[in-house]
């Protein structure tokens, strides 16, 4: 028999992480030229590239709302973002992932703004250790907000879920495989905490349930913190520096 | 004034203000609906947006380039979903594809087409494309980056309100670069003061 692995030891999870820790979340908005809008975005071993196109006219013409923009959202995993090689061709998983993550965005843009159009968002998995959908929805909101879409709110997500009979935030692969994981993908928009997405996979108690929507909501509000100073950042540098510039030719002169 | 960048859904007022754009009300609150500026101590709420597509709106002065041409018309390329609709009743010459016209925008109907009117042809000259909310930035207050270009490259110029620049004429290479500068640092303050003194630069150095 294998031997068992210990999850939390003494509060320390498998990474060394706290139970209610994110893994290392990197943001930067503004990544590719030719896109409307784009971002990129790491999180733990997870490298995600999102990129926003219009909104355009939706063609076939047969497809237009003429209340409301669609959005289009493609979530692609990588040849080479999993151990073993995976098939290009968008299969059962990937669909439905875009299908939800799509319906998640449309919550929070302003879709009868722009009638018989659509949206595009493209979502590229490079690299991938669990949660990959939580990081393709927090890079395709900032990507979104960079191409100036008119939002309600941004969209922040996050994993929770239970491994090793404790609740945690963002789980890693090794935690997703525990005996007894279950794995809650939650995004919601922060400013009113309404819930987007919400998936379950595995068993929980009524009280586990509870605490672990209370922390993954928590997490989102973390993210969100990242998004904003992601979209800021590079604006606040600018600005930084020709204050700076300008101090120097007022001495100067 | 007190500049503040804000992001979507970010509060921009718990005050009771006169409405702008950019901004949406919800609770008595108002809150920005893009990644933008807004001026703290300004009568109004409201975003200037960093980034965005252009949105036909009535008045607009906008610079087309003919897509098509049908039997009554031209379909006119305005940046925005749709092609226009020119009347070739409008138009004395005949016009083809890729050719320039300028025109003012009639109406918009409710899925953002728009009707041109006060068509008018230009011939030669280039033209010069940037984001449609940066537009408000070359020309400036009282058209003054307008006149700070003109007078700086010596090149006719008419912006668009979509985000098209004709130009003819003067110093169109050093036109190029000051806008590219313009839309670089669009949101920073005193830009007309800099991009005077990047053209006087510019201009001793040729």
């Amino acid at each position: 028999m294998e031997k068992e692995i210990q999850y939390v030891k003494n509060g320390k999870r498998l990474d060394g992480r706290g139970l209610e820790d994110l893994r290392k979340l990197k943001i930067e908005a503004g990544v590719i030229s030719k896109a409307d809008g784009s971002c990129y975005l790491e999180w733990g071993q997870n490298k995600v590239f999102a990129s926003v196109y219009g909104p355009r006219e939706a063609l076939p013409k047969h497809i237009q709302n003429p209340y409301k923009a669609l959005v289009d959202y493609q979530y692609r995993m990588a040849t080479f973002s999993v151990p073993d090689r995976k098939n290009p061709k968008p299969g059962r998983r990937e669909i439905e992932i875009g299908k939800v993550s799509g319906e998640a965005l449309e919550k929070a843009i302003f879709l009868e703004r722009f009638p018989n159009t659509t949206i595009d968002v493209y979502v590229e998995i490079l690299d991938s250790n669990a949660g990959t959908r939580v990081a393709a929805l927090t890079a395709a909101s900032v990507a979104l907000a960079d191409a100036g879409i008119p939002m309600r709110d941004m969209v922040s997500a996050v994993g929770v879920g239970k491994a090793g009979g404790e609740i945690i935030l963002d789980l890693n692969k090794d935690e997703e495989d525990a005996p007894d994981a279950v794995d809650i993908p939650i995004a919601i928009l922060p400013r009113t905490e309404e819930v987007v997405l919400l998936q379950m996979d595995g068993l929980l108690t009524k009280e586990e349930w509870k605490k672990a929507f209370k922390l993954g909501v928590k997490g989102c509000k973390q993210v969100f913190e990242m998004q904003k100073e992601a979209l800021r950042k590079k604006y606040l540098e600018a600005e930084k520096e020709t204050a700076e510039t300008e101090n120097i030719e007022m001495m100067g002169d | 004034m007190k500049k503040k960048i804000v992001i979507p859904g970010e509060l921009v007022s718990e005050e009771r203000k006169k409405v702008g754009q950019h901004v949406f009300v919800e609770n008595g609150k108002i809150f920005s609906d893009s990644l933008g500026l807004t001026y703290a101590d300004s009568d109004f709420a409201s975003v200037v947006p960093l980034h965005g597509k252009y949105l036909p709106q009535r008045e607009d002065l906008i610079v087309g380039i003919v897509a098509q041409e049908t039997f009554g018309g031209y379909l006119v390329d305005i940046n925005s979903f749709y092609f226009s609709f020119v009347s070739k009743e409008f138009i004395r010459e005949r016009l083809q594809k890729g050719s320039i016209i300028s025109a003012k925008i009639l109406s918009v109907n409710e899925i953002n087409e728009a009707e041109l009117g006060n068509v008018r042809v230009f011939y030669g000259g280039e033209i010069v494309s940037i984001s449609p909310v940066k537009v408000p930035r070359v020309i400036g207050k009282n058209a003054s980056m307008m006149e700070a270009l003109k007078k700086g490259t010596a090149s006719n110029i008419l912006v668009g309100r979509n985000g098209r620049i004709w130009a003819k004429g003067g110093d169109i290479p050093l036109l190029l670069k000051a806008i590219k500068k313009i839309e670089e640092e669009s949101h920073l303050s005193n830009l007309t003061k800099k991009i005077e003194h990047f053209l006087e630069e510019q201009k001793k150095e040729n």
